[in-house]
């Protein structure tokens, strides 16, 4: 009796352990907050992803503009900005993007009410888009949009180029998808969308920093070092759907079911 | 009207003509010039050309040689002290690429190495 109590308070543990915890609402899942602590500052930086994700791959921003993938890790300043980096390689106040101009951004030296849009933390009212109203045609999951799906019935068409910043890349040749089993026969196997992946993030975005080493039976990574944003978690713990949507990533049955 | 008169409005009208047709390519030059910035090419510097040569190549390392992928890692290492001494902002950004392009592209040879283990 006790020795069931125990096996049954040590699975209910080890289960909790695997649970991601619950992101937050769709809206704010995604979100970065950039404070530079510059004494001028406007205060910090609100960026929601969703928005931008909308528009241009990950690739695009993350590796030819070069944003880092942890907050406040970049560099970004006014003076990068305005010298037509980072933010500034599109919000210069030329480029166009989907027919409308960019604004500028960070032109002012002196904190005022433009800078409100960009840097709205703590402010009400300051934002141009609104998420609800913004995402209402696009299909959504329990945990926001499902930004794959939109992709594929043409609701949106991230731009995978900057004209004028980055030279034009090559077609990629498609990747084959493949299943990645688990340790554990419990477990439902993973089906990995090479293609989708690399179409989004290129290859550079994921290997070698995510992923290091090229050899399959060396690439030791579980729930537990997704969780902690290694590996899966780098991604799906802040911006690509989350953890939480366990189909998304392991539609089969386990391997005990498939039998 | 005499010959040498016609001649001379002949000559009027297809300098008249010649002319209209110089201002119009001139206005069509102008017009491209004031167009978004993404149509200017700017002149790029030397090590940019060689960083976008290396770079743009990243979606097809899986298709090259192992000895072209040790040749563009190769090339990753001589651009690297060249962009170090750009201004900080170009320095953050453009060695931060070349990282990840240099990154790969060993990752790739590494993995062709083990292919024929």
């Amino acid at each position: 009796m006790v020795l069931a109590a125990v096996l049954l308070m040590t699975g209910m543990m080890l289960a909790q352990i695997y649970l991601p915890p619950a992101p937050p609402p769709p809206a704010q899942y995604g979100r970065v907050i950039l404070d530079s602590h510059a004494v001028r500052s406007p205060g910090p930086v609100v960026f929601d992803h969703w928005l931008h994700r909308s528009k241009f791959t990950c690739r695009l921003c993350h590796v030819d503009i070069g944003f880092a993938m942890t907050a406040n890790s970049t560099g970004i300043t006014q003076e990068s900005i305005r010298q037509g980096y980072h933010c500034g390689t599109c919000h210069d106040g030329k480029r166009v993007v989907e027919g409308n101009v960019v604004f500028a951004a960070c032109q002012s030296d002196q904190p005022g009410p433009a800078c409100d849009r960009c840097h709205a933390e703590g402010k009400r009212g300051v934002r141009k888009y609104d998420y609800n109203s913004y995402t209402a045609k696009l299909p959504k999951t329990a945990h926001g949009v499902d930004w794959m799906l939109a992709e594929e019935r043409g609701l949106i068409r991230p731009a995978d180029e900057l004209a004028g910043f980055a030279p034009a890349k090559p077609k990629m040749p498609v990747r084959g998808d493949f299943g990645i089993t688990t340790g554990l026969n419990w477990v439902h196997p993973v089906l990995f969308s090479h293609e989708k992946h690399a179409v989004w993030n290129g290859c550079e975005l994921c290997h070698p920093e995510i992923f290091a080493t090229a050899k399959k039976s060396e690439v030791q990574y579980s729930m537990f070092s997704n969780l902690e944003g290694h590996h899966c978690g780098a991604c799906h713990l802040k911006v690509a759907f989350p953890l939480n949507s366990c189909a998304m990533c392991h539609p089969r049955a386990p391997l005990w079911a498939q039998q | 009207m005499n010959i040498v008169l016609r001649a001379k409005v002949v000559v009027c009208l297809l300098a008249g003509f010649v002319a209209t047709g110089a201002l119009h390519c001139v206005a069509q030059s102008g017009a491209q010039g004031a167009s978004p910035p993404a149509a200017q090419a700017p002149a790029r510097e030397v090590w940019q050309r060689e960083f976008d040569r290396i770079c743009s190549r990243t979606q097809e390392a899986m298709s090259f040689s192992e000895e072209e992928l040790a040749s563009l890692v190769q090339r990753c290492d001589a651009l690297a002290p060249q962009i170090e001494k750009l201004d900080e902002t170009r320095r953050k950004v453009y060695l931060g690429r070349l990282h990840m392009c240099r990154g790969l592209y060993a990752y790739v040879l590494e993995s062709k190495r083990n292919q024929k283990k």
